[in-house]
């Protein structure tokens, strides 16, 4: 991620304050995010429930 | 061991609470002298392993006297009547603080006990205070917070793991027998792996979470620690139980978690999940023998052991990641914003990625959570137990930032926070530099007890329970 969007997106979450204190930790964070969203495999059905099933008073 | 020798070598601090239990409710063991060995303990070690963040212990040895009074009349309130127990720093204390180990929360006065305490105390056990942590559950071992981080009592220039550090740096010491974690991650099973004892999370929705601070709603476990497996269930069977005000908490009949304790593992069917360690990523070979080790162990007492595959531990640490980040920048998001510097340098890390992932990345995270649950209940139904590791390495050096940031995530918990099954975590051996190794069963929904029949069984057959660090 680019420094002006990670910049554009922290504005967006309101972390302004960490932006300007902090602005390495927000970078990392961004890194962070992008790289363990890129990891998981979307199941090959895109109709696939979400966990958790709705099972109301079954718990898991 | 039993209460009387110890007591009379001046070892009451290596007393089970098992031991306790019945010692007490014969009138051979006083509860005074129990807390007070205790609370001697604490004033000798704790400065060197930093486990309290509060310690209360004119009240806990207040509470102990009306424990021998009331012993003394004949009158036991539970199984833990008169027994130390140490909470872990974001579990709510009535009347003692609940800072999470943060400036945040440096001054937030728990009002009422959380329900995983109220039940402790109802089984006579006896808060001593208030243990350390990462920071909100998550930070790491840091140095820029109100408090030091604990250490490690096998070698306090090592990491007693985390985030519940003082509850596995405290019963490995012998400054209580038994603790409170809370594990979203792997943070009960982590400190019980780098200090040798026994830690368990349980089924999701098992013991309630009201009262303790949330970390990631749907990932969220409290479990009981302990030095012996006994403890551990003879523990859960006083906190599980259904909550109807905790919207986690499983409508499900309660245990007899020590009922199949002793029944060995002959005819037990054990899945060895082995690319954990071998592929996923390659433990030290030292943990790797360890494994083999508790392996053959199983095999030569009746198990029949066989591989199991599951999804990579890359992949379950990423959906383990996206939604506990997730989840929790919706706690933190409103004092991130106003008070970012009141934060530890580590936990503002991992707090803050909640912020740059989407409601697309939460979802895809859940979709793949359910096709990961399917392969874990896929995998137990061929078996009666998962055996896995638990860390890759022995603790590292606490000071060593980049060995706490290489080793931290080398480990093979995460996947059962991500599919709710209980498991637990124990010592497998200890490493040629004289710090634990550790192992990991995994078991089906509810079957904490099957969990407790296996890890009894290592146990007997090692005598892991019997190592204590060679601090004193």
């Amino acid at each position: 991620m680019d420094k002006t969007l990670v910049a554009e997106l922290a504005r967006r979450a309101g972390l302004d304050k960490a932006l300007a204190e902090f602005p390495e930790d927000v970078a990392a964070a961004a890194a962070q995010a992008a790289n363990v969203a890129a990891k998981i495999k979307a199941p090959a059905d895109p109709r696939a429930e979400p966990w958790p099933a709705m099972r109301a008073g079954e718990g898991l | 061991m039993n209460a009387d020798a110890d007591a009379t070598q001046g070892r009451l601090h290596w007393t089970s609470v098992s031991e306790a239990s019945h010692a007490i409710a014969a009138g051979d063991l006083s509860p005074v002298e129990l807390m007070q060995a205790h609370l001697d303990r604490i004033e000798r070690l704790d400065p060197r392993l930093n486990a309290f963040i509060q310690l209360d212990g004119d009240a806990a040895l207040a509470a102990a006297r009306v424990a021998e009074a009331e012993a003394s009349a004949g009158r036991l309130r539970g199984p833990l009547h008169g027994i130390p127990v140490g909470i872990k720093d974001i579990i709510d204390v009535a009347g003692l603080p609940t800072t999470c180990h943060s400036r945040v929360l440096q001054d937030n006065l728990a009002e009422s006990d959380a329900v995983c305490v109220s039940k402790l105390r109802q089984a006579g056990a006896i808060v001593v205070g208030k243990l350390s942590t990462h920071e909100f559950a998550i930070g790491g071992p840091s140095f820029d917070l109100p408090w030091p981080p604990a250490r490690n009592p096998w070698n306090p220039d090592h990491h007693p793991g985390g985030s519940s550090s003082g509850s596995g740096s405290g019963v490995a010491a012998g400054l209580f027998p038994m603790a409170l974690g809370t594990d979203t991650g792997g943070s009960v099973r982590n400190p019980a792996s780098c200090c040798g004892i026994v830690g368990l999370k349980p089924t999701y929705g098992l013991v309630s979470r009201r009262g303790v601070f949330p970390l990631s709603f749907t990932l969220d476990h409290i479990g009981p620690m302990t030095r012996t497996v006994e403890d551990n269930a003879l523990m859960l069977d006083c906190i599980a139980g259904h909550d109807p005000l905790d919207p986690g908490s499983a409508a499900v009949p309660r245990g007899h978690y020590a009922a199949a304790l002793d029944r060995g593992a002959r005819g037990l069917r054990v899945g060895f999940v082995r690319h954990f360690h071998e592929i996923d990523m390659p433990a030290d070979p030292e943990v790797t023998a360890a494994l083999e080790h508790v392996m053959r162990t199983l095999q030569m007492a009746g198990a029949d052991v066989r591989d199991i595959h599951l999804p990579t531990l890359g992949e379950f640490a990423a959906v383990n990641r996206v939604i506990l980040q997730s989840e929790a920048w919706s706690i933190h998001a409103p004092w991130l914003r106003e008070r970012p510097g009141d934060y530890g340098k580590l936990a503002r890390r991992r707090l803050m990625p909640g912020a740059f992932l989407g409601a697309g990345d939460y979802v895809l995270a859940n979709k793949r959570r359910a096709e990961m649950i399917a392969g874990v209940n896929a995998a137990l139904a061929d078996v009666d137990v998962l055996l896995c590791a638990s860390s890759m390495d022995p603790a590292c050096r606490i000071d060593n930032s980049s060995d706490v940031e290489r080793t931290y995530p080398r480990q093979a918990r995460t996947p059962f926070n991500v599919t709710g099954h209980p498991a637990l975590a124990m010592m497998s051996g200890l490493s040629s530099g004289g710090l634990p190794l550790s192992v990991q069963f995994v078991g089906r929904y509810f079957d904490e007890a099957m969990l407790f029949r296996v890890a009894r069984a290592w146990e007997q057959a090692s005598g892991v329970d019997r190592k204590h660090p060679p601090i004193g």
